[in-house]
């Protein structure tokens, strides 16, 4: 449907990644290399994923429960790349703090470490909305739009934008929750993102039965804006404890 | 609020020289994407460019895979083979100290990639959209563009961000023509490549080894088309202007000091003659061209060696060790990257922008990756290093991993309904003429 509406539906899923990349990763450039270095653990995932379940696929069945499995263990195995991510950011931290000393500047700062939490987080965003929506987009510039049977109140393109707006959110603050969460040792934050980001992936499976793109996107933005909120209460609570205690975290 | 009087954290200025030289190789990347994808939409690539790296086997699609390879491999190497010997003549033109001859074919080629590349480029654009223009208007521009741009990278006396603009440009007009070659050749083209600048640069008889040490003997600065990052300055990044840096070697004792005063005063050196932004140029793929302006290739794989050994020099002299630590206090030094780098990465990306959109990802992914290790190996190492090999490795195989093993994948996961995408991709080629 023109250049026009393929750099909207790109815009849709992105929109909000690249305003928060502007104003807040872009000004620090270590956070930069943060994001692509997570992109890249993401992409690394997904391959492996892949070699894993080239076996199966192509699914060929219209049931649910292959695709059910499918998700279930792609998700657990991102958790686990998550645990991962956490392990080796706490040897960074530490050799930043370690460099930070030797050249008499200051440990990092409690934003600074959600900082780079978030950075991580987007970078598995905005991957997960590159390869599962931009890489679609390409039929989308041209003359003509596509509907789906089973969800045909709009455009697919635009279907699939939405959903990666919200996998987007999902991805870039659960990634401040779990490492927030890991570093406090508290169980809520660090079973909070896997089930949101099990209940996402799950839900998705909704817009296999006819018309369920209605109940399942708007859930899913339930729990992107779920997410949000959480993390923007956690972040508020840290932040003004840490103020009302002298020095920094 | 405490925050405002805190001092500025460590995050602030951490990995910026980094960024300054990943920014401009993803812009030539992004360039040459879109360059790509606007002009072969029709792209059945039937009319393949007649060059220098097709004088031996032209490749057509009825080969067979194995002819494809084989045939490719001949004009890998044939094509490494003149650049190996454009090399050993570039180095015996600067052991016999022909410097003024050096830098006249640098303007020239400059010239003439901005001139007939650029020119070839914007013509297709031109009649791609019937953009109204007629002849004379455009050859002035055209001529004013090129001049301008030789100007820019011969002569150092520009805002460095013209410098750094005219070489993208430069950089992305040659990647854009390499991806005219047939298919085969270029991908082992690119691994030929890669394997003789591992070569060239780390064997004790490699030209550009035997170059680079002969200039850093003579105190000299080779002639060279490098990109240049601009210099962190300790207060600001935003502060930093465009100075001409000196030529390192002879500073060894004096760099800490001296070269800081010199930026923060932000006079331009008296010795900007022999300054960096002098370039010695690349390639040039045109059919029938001369054979000298192969040994413009030459040049990326100078200024490879040639960037790393400044870069390592400038450690030394602020006692280094660790790079990081010069960003820390301010230091003058600045990562240079050859155009010869940018080049070759925007090629394959250029050549995988022709499949899938995915694949372009992928593979620029892999080349920030591969650049990062190269640096953090600069480093460790403390010597001249290739930049070439580790990215060029790692992007072909996110490349071929990323074609064969991901197409299944995607459609699999978190997506609503897979059969739906397979229809997708099934009606792609019909998507124009409008689906009801």
């Amino acid at each position: 449907m023109t250049v026009a509406a393929g750099i909207g539906y790109a815009l849709i899923a992105l929109g909000p990644s690249l305003a928060v990349f502007v104003a807040v990763i872009s000004k620090k450039p270590f956070l930069i290399l943060v994001l692509l270095s997570s992109t890249l653990v993401w992409l690394i995932s997904l391959i492996i994923l892949s070699g894993f379940w080239r076996a199966f696929l192509p699914l060929e069945t219209t049931q649910w429960w292959p695709f059910m499995i499918l998700i279930v263990t792609s998700v657990a195995f991102q958790e686990g790349v998550r645990i991962l991510s956490w392990k080796l950011y706490k040897r960074l931290e530490e050799i930043l703090d370690a460099f930070a000393d030797r050249i008499a500047k200051p440990r990092l700062y409690l934003t600074d470490k959600m900082q780079i939490a978030l950075a991580g987080g987007m970078g598995h965003g905005v991957a997960h909305a590159v390869f599962f929506c931009l890489s679609l987009l390409t039929p989308a510039f041209g003359q003509a739009t596509f509907y789906v049977e089973k969800c045909s109140y709009m455009p697919f393109f635009l279907v699939s934008s939405l959903i990666a707006l919200a996998f987007v959110t999902i991805h870039s603050f659960s990634m401040v929750i779990a490492f927030n969460g890991y570093a406090e040792g508290k169980k809520v934050d660090q079973l909070f993102v896997p089930i949101v980001h099990m209940a996402a992936g799950l839900l998705t499976l909704v817009n296999l039965v006819s018309g369920g793109c209605v109940i399942g996107v708007p859930l899913l933005f339930i729990l992107a804006t779920w997410t949000l909120m959480h993390c923007g209460r956690m972040v508020w609570r840290r932040l003004t404890e840490n103020r009302n205690r002298p020095g920094s975290s | 609020m405490a925050q405002n009087s805190r001092p500025t954290s460590l995050l602030d200025s951490l990995g910026e020289e980094i960024i300054r030289i990943v920014t401009p190789v993803s812009i030539c990347m992004f360039l040459v994407v879109v360059l790509v994808s606007v002009l072969n939409e029709d792209s059945s690539n039937s009319a393949s460019v007649s060059s220098i790296a097709t004088i031996a086997y032209n490749e057509s699609s009825s080969d067979s895979d194995w002819d494809k390879f084989i045939g490719a491999l001949w004009n890998s190497l044939a094509f490494v083979g003149i650049v190996i010997v454009a090399t050993f003549i570039l180095v015996l033109l600067f052991y016999f100290r022909c410097t003024k001859l050096l830098k006249i074919y640098l303007g020239f080629s400059a010239f003439v990639v901005l001139g007939f590349l650029g020119g070839e480029v914007a013509l297709f654009l031109i009649t791609d959209y019937s953009f109204p223009i007629d002849c004379i208007t455009f050859v002035v521009i055209l001529l004013n563009f090129s001049v301008v741009g030789v100007i820019a990278v011969f002569m150092s006396k520009m805002a460095i961000f013209v410098t750094q603009g005219y070489l993208v440009v430069i950089g992305m007009l040659v990647a854009y023509w390499f991806t005219l070659l047939p298919e085969w050749t270029t991908w082992v083209l690119l691994v030929a490549m890669a394997l003789y600048d591992l070569a060239a640069v780390l064997l004790p008889i490699g030209p550009l080894r035997i170059l680079v040490e002969l200039a850093i003997s003579r105190d000299e600065e080779i002639p060279a088309l490098v990109y240049e990052a601009r210099p962190v300055t300790q207060n600001n990044s935003s502060n930093a202007t465009g100075v001409a840096r000196r030529r390192v070697w002879r500073e060894t004792s004096a760099v800490n000091s001296d070269s800081i005063e010199d930026q923060n005063s932000g006079a331009l050196d008296s010795d900007s003659v022999g300054n960096n932004q002098n370039g010695e140029n690349l390639v040039s793929a045109e059919e029938g061209r001369h054979q000298e302006r192969i040994s413009e290739l030459t040049a990326p794989l100078i200024e490879q060696r040639l960037n790393y050994h400044r870069q390592m020099q400038e450690e030394d002299s602020s006692g280094g060790g660790f790079p990081i630590e010069r960003i820390g206090l301010g230091s003058s030094g600045a990562i240079k990257l050859g155009l010869g780098d940018f080049i070759f990465y925007s090629v394959l990306v250029g050549r995988a922008a022709m499949y899938d959109f995915m694949a372009v990802y992928a593979c620029y992914l892999a080349i920030v990756a591969g650049l990062g290790v190269t640096l953090i190996l600069l480093v460790l190492y403390q010597k001249a290093l290739p930049a070439l090999p580790v990215s060029i490795f790692l992007e072909n195989a996110f490349y071929v991993l990323g074609r064969k093993f991901r197409s299944n994948l995607d459609f699999g996961i978190k997506t609503p309904n897979r059969k739906l995408l397979q229809e997708v991709e099934f009606f792609k080629p019909d998507m124009d003429g409008g689906i009801p």
